[in-house]
């Protein structure tokens, strides 16, 4: 079976400098694939490369096993890290004109528009100017120009920044949704708590090259688990001296354990209920932006 | 096709809709309005009603008081601006009496004439001036009534009147043909290019100027402002370049004849109000004399030559990512479109001066030169031919370039590139 998408090998220069190189991956069908790195990484400009607003220097994009061609126009949806949306016009026309240039007839675009600002609870939006929203509610307005038209490839960078955590939620959820109606979404962020959510697979990108790839799950088995959370009612001594223990952080409630063998957390555990009470013990899986800053070396804010 | 349609659409219902556009064209139509009306205004601020009628004193200068009646009879009543009430008396008290209740506006009165020399005339009246057209006639009348006087009868009336005649001076255009045998051969043709023809050469120069400037700039501004709420990156996934800065470009255009439209109704009706009438009748315009080759190929060029311009406008807005900047970047296209303008504009007078004859090659030029020489010139139609294709050809490889550079430059954010940096990213972009 053919995959909606695939790059392989993907190389592209700007002069002497190379944004993006060698990089390969495939999204099924009904799949979200994270795409990561820091800013600067070349995130953006693969997107570009998928869009068809560049074209690679090397290397193949197949789309369900075929080159780029105009007709993917009316396929792809694709919401920029900016709004992307004209200050001065009203939400209704502007959609809806976006989803005709996408091949799709007014009153189709109009149905679906209004089914999304119900979904998004703001059905008074439909007369409103992008301006006079907020910036939250002009992302959810540039999210709903991608996918009214109903793409089966749906392209986002950034999709959540400068969102609060009510609409990440919401937005999380309507991507969930887009992903089980079968629509591949390829999504780029550097928040790494998003992509443990959403993604089965994701790429990591660090100047231009391609750290890490594959299964997430799969990735976080590869690092081991270093961290322990302790909450105990009171103090506990002795910790220090444990085999395996490579540090101890006092904090506000417990300790915050640093492990470098995961056969010392059970010595942990026992030692803490002999002096006191547990009230939350964890041995932490790494998250992907411990993977991450690991990795690539550099915060990733 | 049909995508294009959407743009264009797109593009001129939002234009109409948006207040900027509403307001500007109404103070414009304002404008227009009080432009056209002010001659009105002049008049009846100026002018006061009807003929002055003037006091004239029999007893100081009786034999010079006789010739101006004379005259005011032989030119016909009301013909010169002035009517005569007769006093016999120099009487101030009365005189000044009849001005206050309105008898008279003024009265004349002559100096004492040394021998043979005519005497100072003073026009005493309740203002400190005298009106312009007042002034006119007077002197004319007064002029004759002196000739006469120095005369004394020794020249007969056809003598005098044609020695107060002016000097009349008429131009005439010889057309060229065949060489220098122009006096003796018989093909001369004496064409005077009709006043209305210079009237709508005028106003196509100006209009072509007015709807590059305007629109020109909106075409910039609308694509910069595209590219820097990056609702460009989607416009050009889903839509060709080409087809989407076309459609811009003739959305405008429709904009442009819609604004062009308002105006010209708004003429039309200003000129058919009843006190503006006899204005235009004054303008002598006839409108049977308008010459369809001029209005046709008029038209063509201005249409042509709005597209040349457009696209470079599309290209630079293109270029700018911030609309602050913009002034500055189409700083050479206004430039290049006064220049045209100002070709046209001057050269209205000698419509066969080389210089306009070379900017009929110039792409640039040609619109506006192309006009002014099919309206007031005699120019063969393959010259027209040759500019017209010209200028197509120009389009084409503008339109093309124009594309390119626009397919390019909104993907190109920060300062303004270079044209090496362009060229660089054309080629890093494989566009």
């Amino acid at each position: 079976m053919t995959k909606p998408l695939v790059l392989e090998q993907v190389v592209k220069q700007f002069g002497e400098k190379t944004a993006v190189s060698e990089i390969s991956f495939q999204v099924e069908q009904g799949e979200i694939y994270g795409l990561l790195g820091a800013n600067g990484a070349g995130k953006t400009t693969t997107m570009r490369m998928v869009l068809g607003l560049i074209y690679p220097d090397s290397g193949r994009i197949l789309y369900n096993g075929k080159p780029y061609g105009n007709e993917l126009q009316h396929q792809m949806g694709y919401l920029p890290e900016e709004r992307g949306l004209y200050p001065k016009v009203k939400v209704s026309e502007q959609i809806i004109y976006l989803a005709r240039l996408r091949g799709m007839s007014a009153s189709e675009a109009d149905k679906n528009l209004k089914y999304w600002l119900d979904r998004f609870e703001v059905p008074e939006y439909y007369n409103k100017k992008i301006e006079e929203l907020s910036k939250g509610n002009q992302q959810k307005m540039g999210f709903i120009a991608a996918v009214v038209h109903k793409p089966k490839l749906v392209i986002m960078d950034e999709a959540f920044s400068g969102l609060d955590p009510v609409n990440v939620e919401l937005l999380k959820a309507t991507v969930k949704e887009l992903r089980d109606e079968g629509t591949s979404i390829l999504f780029s962020t550097h928040r790494m708590e998003h992509v443990e959510e959403l993604c089965r697979n994701i790429t990591i990108l660090d100047r231009s090259k391609t750290v890490i790839q594959g299964n997430l799950t799969e990735i976080k088995k590869r690092y081991p688990r270093e961290e322990i959370i302790l909450n105990t009612s009171t103090d506990v001594t002795g910790l220090e001296g444990i085999n395996g223990v490579s540090s101890v952080e006092r904090k506000e409630r417990g300790y915050q354990i640093k492990i470098s063998d995961v056969a010392a957390a059970k010595t942990i555990l026992r030692t803490a209920m002999e002096q006191s009470e547990v009230e939350h013990f964890e041995i932490k899986e790494p998250t992907l932006n411990q993977i991450f800053i690991k990795e690539v070396g550099e915060s990733n804010e | 096709m049909n995508k294009m349609s959407t743009v264009i659409g797109f593009t001129f219902l939002n234009k109409i809709r948006a207040k900027s556009f509403t307001i500007t064209t109404l103070i414009l139509a304002l404008l227009v309005t009080v432009g056209m009306n002010v001659p009105y205004f002049i008049d009846k601020f100026t002018g006061d009603d009807g003929p002055a009628a003037i006091g004239l004193i029999h007893s100081n200068q009786p034999e010079l008081a006789g010739s101006l009646i004379a005259y005011q009879e032989k030119q016909g009543q009301g013909a010169t601006g002035f009517t005569l009430v007769e006093y016999d008396q120099a009487d101030e008290q009365v005189l000044q009496n009849d001005i206050e209740n309105g008898k008279i506006d003024g009265y004349l009165q002559f100096g004492e004439g040394t021998e043979g020399a005519f005497p100072t005339v003073t026009y005493i009246s309740k203002k400190d001036s005298i009106s312009q057209g007042l002034q006119a006639s007077l002197q004319s009348a007064l002029q004759s009534v002196k000739a006469e006087y120095i005369t004394k009868g020794t020249l007969s009336d056809e003598q005098l009147a044609a020695l107060t005649s002016p000097v009349q001076i008429e131009a005439i255009k010889q057309a060229v043909s065949g060489g220098e045998a122009t006096g003796a051969s018989g093909e001369v043709k004496p064409e005077k290019a009709a006043t209305i023809n210079y009237v709508i050469v005028y106003v196509l120069v100006i209009l072509f100027f007015m709807t590059i400037m305007m629109t020109g700039n909106m075409i910039a501004a609308e694509v910069t402002a595209e590219k820097s709420s990056r609702i460009m990156e989607i416009l050009i996934t889903s839509v060709s370049p080409m087809a989407q800065m076309f459609g811009k470009i003739i959305g405008m255009f429709f904009i442009g004849l819609f604004q062009i439209v308002i105006f010209a109704a708004v003429i039309a009706i200003n000129v058919a109000l009843p006190h503006n009438r006899p204005v235009l009748a004054d303008f002598n315009m006839d409108l049977s004399q308008i010459s369809v080759e001029v209005l046709v190929f008029g038209l063509i060029f201005y249409i042509l030559g709005y597209f040349l311009y457009a696209t470079l406008f599309a290209a630079i807005g293109s270029l700018v990512s911030r609309t602050e900047e913009l002034g500055q970047a189409i700083m050479p296209i206004t430039m290049l479109s006064l220049a045209a303008f100002y070709i046209g504009i001057f050269s209205m007078a000698a419509p066969n001066s080389t210089l306009l004859k070379v900017s009929n090659y110039i792409p640039f030029f040609s619109p506006v030169s192309m006009i002014v020489r099919v309206g007031l010139g005699n120019t063969p139609v393959w010259e027209i031919l040759i500019s017209m294709a010209i200028l197509i050809v120009a389009i084409l490889i503008f339109g093309w370039l124009s594309a390119k550079i626009y397919r390019t430059g909104v993907l190109l954010y920060g300062k303004r590139p270079s044209l090496k940096e362009l060229r660089k990213a054309m080629r890093a972009y494989k566009i």
